[in-house]
């Protein structure tokens, strides 16, 4: 048998899945946009023609429309409530413009499946908890970025993060902005949530260490007030 | 009040008191023997070393303590959950090129073609450094590396590479490599020599005359270290005889001089750096190939060279679990213990040799036999993971122990008890059978019906390992004259907490806050380290942190004495302050401070044996519920007890048994490395076909430090990974009669163990 690197694209998993929690709004036709744009490449092809979405503007609607983007193109985005010019392209996804384009880089969150599994790039665009690494860069124009970066307070830690510290929710610690944000998110906007809803609101986040339960445990003590 | 002026020709310290450790002790020579831990490869092995007593610093009675012993918050919390930690992924430099590693997709492969001329033409393309132009022999190996202007451009030049291959003949699994004519995996054949251990005759007549008996095959699956921060390096070397490495390593100063080697510069003029790492579990000790590939990316580019190995390669090429295949026999009397035990056993380590614990598995028996060796197949080498081989050999014989039990009518408490002689595991057993409830367990002797739709059933098992230290660790106390105390060594934190008790030993030798210590760690500008596995860390680096802020006191008392009119010994520091033993003048930390030197006070500290102990217990007990219709497996609760020696700082410590639990559920219920039976491509390289437990199949989880033997400090972290496996297994079978004897218990097997499918 011979095969042109025959290895084996899981294309059947490729479809944006959302976990409980995590309200990545992202329809599975912009996945297939940056793959149609990534093959264009690999054919030698550099100049990635890619539909993109004056529905990006606002905060609502993902109606696709008749915005051509291509090549590397200037945008701005709005990150931890300041205005930054980046430079992209049309595939680059938030998490990498957060990670690799941002000037200085905003590391916080994690690369770590890059296909939405694990949730380590967990942040909150216009309001929704979502996977940075299943948003296109040109998607966010127009919408608030938080990222961990921007939950403190010139030096002083949000509730949630203390609480992370005061249980001993991190180990590595590689996991523990994207658990951050999803802990934050569920707190917003249930501010008295018990266990149960806690678990739920990180179940698109994996640990390996194994830092769940102190997760929990930090977030039930916000929850409580405990950690105000 | 301003700091104090030092008395003239009063405030310098003793020179011979900041000396290297070992001078302290030549002062009052003692020697004692001392059990330790040497690891090779990841694997601890026990040894009895002399050593040097330096009668000096003691950890003192635990009821003292201020810091150790106590919940701490870990100091670099406050940048892990701000998103500053920088981890190697996160490093950037200007200048940097983004590279990629083309693997190998199947199993065995010879190139047809490899051509670069598509990739040189896209934009942004840089370089490349081809590593097997020939053929391959394991799943995952790597063919070339692509560096470029973006990570986008990489990922196409990656994509813009022509290769083609031919699929050579490949073993994959067990029984394809002991066939006769299968083709060979290496000269050293496809199976390696085994290890034997006992009398196999004795042995197997003592099963044959026990009352009760149970011959059975137990297997368990390849499963992946999956660290959250994949493989990789950022090197940085832009010409000149000087390097800066970053890499995501377990031992700082192994993998720099590794990289010395591939840059061909010497290795004190390559630094090596980890500031923060996402996991390793045993993988991560070498620089690797992918470190090696960014060395020369670097190398022929003259740039700094970011490398991380994505998701899917990192499943392919970073390290396993080694699976195993024991076919077990054992007898036990009609009191319940062990009289007899034979397993002959495989490792599947790929093209290494994997690893297995000696069986049984801690419980003793009167005659017991093993023959234990590794089969090879053409995927990659198993590497040390978390207590390598234990899990492997736990689930063996904790599975074994049940059936036996279950068909002598004993309790399975009452059973393990019998084939214990150290009492530890007795209290240990006994304790998380009260807190999942077994007590109060309707079926403690026999297994549950499946005629309920929901089965509650409970499993037990035990654990244990070395966690012993070595002398390797040279660590730096310096104290500043502005009060700044910074504790220092090169050594990595995995995760484990290592820099919170880095820092929190000069805190409590001081008599200060834990946040007045400034931990410095992951680099080899520091001193040496060892690397972390085997769970030698602890054992080996926090007596090292011990002496060297006992010798700063020592210093420090030298300097005080005179302006507090006592003796060095009798200057009590204590609540952030000193004062002599008799009262008088109490200087506050800051103005004693302000009696040192320009200099400041610095004073180093090395291994001390009579600081360390060695050997860990744990018992483990799980409770779940079995869905007889679906087959799906819950569990409700996880209990472990654990002994450590001295705990450093108790909050960490549980949450690496929280870990050690949760990692064993996964390794229970989910994991397992799946590749096709044709080609061997990995079917299941992401997390969503590769399932880590997530929150909602976290159960209840009680944590019990035992307390009770007062050593002192010893490693830990193995110890909680091995049990959980077990005995999850088997409160399956106690919750309804469905024994799995293959991991991970998947909802057919179950189906298929309860006779409802077939």
């Amino acid at each position: 048998m011979s095969g042109h690197d025959a290895r084996p694209e899981p294309d059947a998993h490729d479809s944006a899945s959302t976990t409980a929690g995590v309200g990545a709004q992202l329809s599975p036709s912009r996945r297939d946009l940056m793959r149609t744009s990534a093959s264009a490449a690999a054919a030698g092809l550099v100049a990635p023609a890619v539909l993109g979405s004056h529905a990006a503007h606002s905060s609502q609607s993902t109606a696709p429309s008749s915005e051509t983007l291509s090549g590397e193109i200037e945008i701005e985005l709005s990150i931890n409530g300041a205005k930054q010019r980046l430079k992209v392209e049309p595939r680059t996804t938030l998490l990498d413009a957060l990670r690799n384009r941002a000037n200085p880089p905003l590391t916080g969150s994690k690369l770590v499946c890059d296909r939405g599994n694990c949730g380590a790039c967990s942040m909150i665009v216009g309001g929704k908890l979502v996977y940075g690494c299943l948003q296109l860069a040109v998607d966010a124009r127009g919408k608030e970025v938080r990222t961990v970066e921007g939950l403190q307070r010139g030096d002083e830690l949000s509730a949630v993060q203390r609480a992370f510290c005061e249980k001993d929710a991190s180990m590595c610690g590689f996991c523990t902005p994207g658990f951050v944000m999803a802990i934050t998110h569920c707190l917003e906007n249930h501010p008295k949530a018990d266990l149960e809803r806690i678990k739920a609101a990180c179940a698109g986040n994996l640990c390996r260490c194994g830092t769940q339960p102190h997760v929990f445990e930090a977030a039930l003590s916000v929850a409580k007030g405990g950690a105000q | 009040m301003s700091a104090l002026p030092p008395f003239p020709g009063a405030g310098y310290p003793d020179a011979s008191l900041l000396a290297p450790a070992q001078d302290v002790g030549a002062k009052q020579k003692r020697t004692r023997k001392v059990k330790s831990t040497k690891v090779v490869d990841g694997i601890e092995q026990e040894v009895e070393i002399e050593v040097e007593d330096s009668g000096g610093p003691e950890w003192g009675p635990r009821e003292s303590l201020k810091v150790l012993d106590k919940e701490l918050q870990r100091v670099d919390g406050p940048v892990k959950v701000s998103g500053r930690a920088t981890y190697t992924h996160d490093v950037r430099v200007p200048g940097m090129a983004w590279a990629r590693l083309l693997l190998a997709p199947v199993a065995s492969l010879k190139v047809a073609r490899l051509d670069f001329s598509a990739c040189k033409a896209v934009k942004g393309y840089l370089g490349h450094e081809v590593i097997e132009a020939e053929e391959t022999r394991w799943l995952g190996q790597p063919i070339a590396a692509v560096a470029a202007e973006t990570s986008e451009a990489a990922e196409d030049c990656l994509r813009a590479i022509v290769f083609e291959w031919e699929a050579r003949p490949s073993v994959l699994d067990r029984e394809a490599a002991l066939k006769p004519d299968a083709p060979q995996v290496s000269r050293r054949g496809n199976q390696g020599k085994p290890a034997v251990r006992g009398d196999e005759a004795k042995a197997r007549a003592a099963i044959e005359g026990a009352p009760h008996k149970v011959s059975a095959t137990y297997v368990v699956p390849v499963v992946h270290h999956a660290c959250l921060e994949t493989h990789g390096a950022v090197v940085d070397w832009r010409g000149g005889e000087e390097a800066v490495v970053h890499c995501s390593s377990q031992h700082t100063f192994g993998f720099a001089g590794d990289a010395a080697e591939v840059l061909g510069l010497k290795k004190g003029n390559v630094v090596g750096l980890v500031e923060h790492m996402g996991g390793g579990f045993g993988s991560k000790f070498g620089f690797g190939q992918e470190g090696e590939a960014a060395a020369r990316l670097s190398k022929a580019l003259r740039r700094p060279v970011h490398l991380m190995l994505t998701r899917k390669d990192e499943f392919r090429m970073a390290g396993n679990r080694s699976g195993s295949h024991i076919e077990a026999s054992a007898g036990m009397d009609a009191a319940g213990r062990l009289v007899g035990f034979a397993a002959r056993a495989h490792k599947h380590g790929g093209i290494g040799d994997g690893s297995l614990s000696g069986l049984p598995y801690i419980y003793k028996c009167a005659e017991s036999w093993s023959e234990i060796s590794g089969v090879r197949t053409n995927l990659d080498a198993s590497r040390a993971m978390r207590a390598p081989g234990h899990p492997q050999a736990s689930f063996a014989t904790e599975s074994l122990i049940d059936e036996l039990a279950y068909a002598a009518g004993l309790d399975l408490l009452e059973v393990r008890k019998a084939n214990l002689d150290d009492q530890v595991w007795h209290r240990q057993l006994e304790r998380v059978a009260r807190e999942v409830g077994w007590f109060e367990h309707p079926h403690r002797a026999r297994p549950g019906s499946a005629k309920d739709e929901l089965c509650v059933g409970i499993g037990f098992a035990i654990s244990r390992w070395g966690g012993g230290g070595g002398p390797s660790c040279e660590v730096e106390v310096a104290i500043e004259r502005d009060g700044s105390v910074v504790s220092s060594v090169g050594s990595q934190d995995l995760g484990t907490g290592v820099r919170t008790y880095v820092a929190a030993i000069p805190a409590e030798e001081l008599g200060l806050p834990l946040s007045a210590v400034v931990a410095r760690i992951g680099s080899t500008r520091l001193g040496n380290a060892n690397g972390s596995g085997g769970s030698v860390t602890t054992a080996s680096l926090a007596p090292a942190v011990k002496h060297a802020a006992w010798n700063a006191r020592q210093a420090f008392a030298e300097v005080l004495a005179p302006l507090l009119g006592c003796q060095p010994p009798d200057v009590v520091f204590a609540d952030g302050a000193v004062q002599a033993a008799s009262g008088g003048r109490k200087l506050s930390w800051k103005q004693a401070c302000a009696a040192l030197p320009e200099a400041g006070l610095r004073a180093k500290g090395a291994w001390q044996a009579h600081l360390q102990a060695n050997g860990v217990h744990g018992a483990q007990a799980a409770k779940v519920e079995v869905d007889t219709l679906t087959g799906r497996v819950r569990v409700l609760h996880m209990a472990c007890m654990q002994d450590v020696g001295l705990c450093l700082n108790r909050a960490a410590t549980r949450s690496q048994i929280n870990g050690g639990m949760v990692q064993a559920l996964g390794y229970a219920l989910f994991e397992e490395r799946v590749v096709d039976a044709a080609l061997g491509i990995q079917l299941n390289p992401c997390f969503e076909d590769y399932k880590l437990p997530h929150s909602l199949e976290i159960p209840k989880m009680t944590v019990v430090l035992d307390d009770e033997d007062r050593r002192a400090p010893i490693g830990m972290s193995e110890a909680p990974i091995v049990p959980g496996g077990a005995a999850i297994a088997n409160a399956i079978h106690n919750a309804c009669g469905a024994r799995i004897r293959s991991l991970p218990c998947t909802p057919d097997k179950v189906l298929a163990a309860l006779g409802k499918v077939s």
